[in-house]
């Protein structure tokens, strides 16, 4: 199975974050099925060269946002209730601050509202366009 | 145990006037990989030198699992100095027989593994060795005992690429199995990828001691510009989560050290025409402590 995470240690974003999102996108995206069993710490941190405390933090904080159950033991797996909610929320949140910055970007670049209006009616019809073919 | 496995408490080491290392503590918790970082000079190879008892403190304490070092203590702990010192009228089988006879946990299938992994050839003489074979024999004879305390100056200096990520899957193993590892480098994308916390020295001073992702939480850059020029900012330069504000005409920079999003409201607040909030990697983090200016 290809790596289906992608996490860059030489960004200023805290590595835990990043792979927090990634697995709640694998989750929102259906990548990862309710139910189905995460890679132990260890084998993810060796599958990614990353710190095991690190990979050890991001199990912990989706157990605490009802993302995953883990039992010691037996491992971490994907919930069956409430997870894909959960990571479709959490993907929206990706979604709505990567808008914000582009709309806070245009602004400070001096574009007028009616200008970044246009231009994200624009971008919108293109890329929802193309995913209805 | 639940104690940390290298422990330096006050840690002090003169040469006559010169202070090498001057006061610091420093611990390294069971599964948990420090990054030590700092410019020639810092003081890095004198802490490793104290830590293995190669130099006599001038002040404080150091504890392996929890006790002074006594030769016991040596059975469970790897040091490869940066450069690899190793028998050069030896083969690697050589040094592999007498680790197997040195060491009571010496495992001798880990150890085949790990030369396979570096393509080493065991019938070779350590002279004939390059200089990345030379450290790649070290990093071989240190995980063959599987130690329980790793210490690493420069472990991966002469390796390919390749090579140099087998030694940090190395140190990830470990620690997953429990092992402490504190390793000094200066590629400080080596320690963002591998270590869980870094140590940075500078002039013989412990200057940042924290985990890596708790440091980029809090360490960014406020970038506001105004339309005209900068209005007054109150007491913002003496904030304490403030490290440091430049003004350059209407464009403000504020560097943070925690609560960035506290800051950005208070400088938002001040009506900018725009401003964003721009994240750090531990490579800027690091020349921001070691660069000389300070408020």
């Amino acid at each position: 199975m290809p790596a289906i995470y992608t996490v860059d240690p030489r960004s200023g974003v805290p590595l835990y974050l990043q792979l927090i999102e990634q697995i709640k996108r694998a989750i929102a995206l259906g990548m990862l099925a309710p139910g189905e069993q995460l890679p132990t710490v260890k084998a993810l941190a060796l599958e990614l060269t990353l710190n095991p405390n690190t990979v050890a933090r991001v199990y912990r904080e989706l157990e605490r946002d009802g993302v995953i159950d883990t039992s010691p033991g037996r491992g971490s797996f994907v919930r069956t209730d409430g997870a894909g909610v959960e990571a479709r929320r959490a993907v929206a949140d990706v979604a709505r601050a990567a808008f914000e910055v582009a709309v806070r970007e245009a602004k400070s670049l001096g574009l007028s509202r009616e200008e970044t209006h246009e231009l994200m009616a624009r971008t919108i019809a293109r890329w929802y366009e193309t995913e209805l073919e | 145990m639940n104690g940390p496995l290298i422990s330096l408490d006050g840690l002090t080491k003169r040469y006559g006037n010169v202070t090498a290392v001057d006061d610091v503590s420093l611990d390294v918790a069971a599964g948990s990989i420090c990054g030590l970082l700092g410019p020639n000079g810092a003081g890095k190879t004198t802490t490793f030198k104290c830590l293995l008892g190669f130099a006599k403190p001038s002040a404080g304490r150091i504890a392996i699992e929890g006790a002074p070092l006594t030769p016991a203590t040596f059975e469970t702990l790897a040091y490869v100095p940066e450069r690899a010192s190793l028998y050069d009228n030896l083969t690697i089988a050589d040094h592999l027989t007498l680790y197997r006879r040195s060491y009571k946990h010496y495992d001798d299938v880990r150890a085949h593994e790990l030369l396979a992994l570096f393509s080493l050839d065991p019938k070779q003489k350590a002279k004939r060795l390059s200089k990345g074979m030379r450290t790649a024999a070290a990093l071989t004879l240190a995980f063959s005992i599987r130690p329980r305390v790793l210490i690493l100056d420069e472990p991966s200096s002469g390796l390919d690429p390749v090579h140099q990520r087998h030694v940090l899957d190395l140190m990830i193993d470990a620690a997953a199995n429990g092992a402490s590892v504190l390793f000094s480098s200066h590629q400080v994308g080596q320690v963002e990828r591998a270590a869980d916390s870094v140590a940075i020295m500078k002039k013989g001073k412990l200057i940042v001691s924290s985990v890596i992702d708790d440091l980029k939480s809090g360490e960014k850059v406020i970038e506001a510009v105004f339309a005209g020029p900068i209005p007054d900012l109150g007491d913002l330069a003496s904030d304490p989560r403030v490290v440091r504000l430049e003004q350059n005409g209407s464009m403000l920079r504020a560097v943070t050290r925690d609560d960035s999003d506290g800051i950005a409201a208070r400088i938002f607040a001040l009506h900018p025409k725009s401003i964003r909030t721009i994240d750090l990697n531990l490579e800027e983090i690091f020349m921001n402590a070691v660069s000389e200016v300070t408020l």
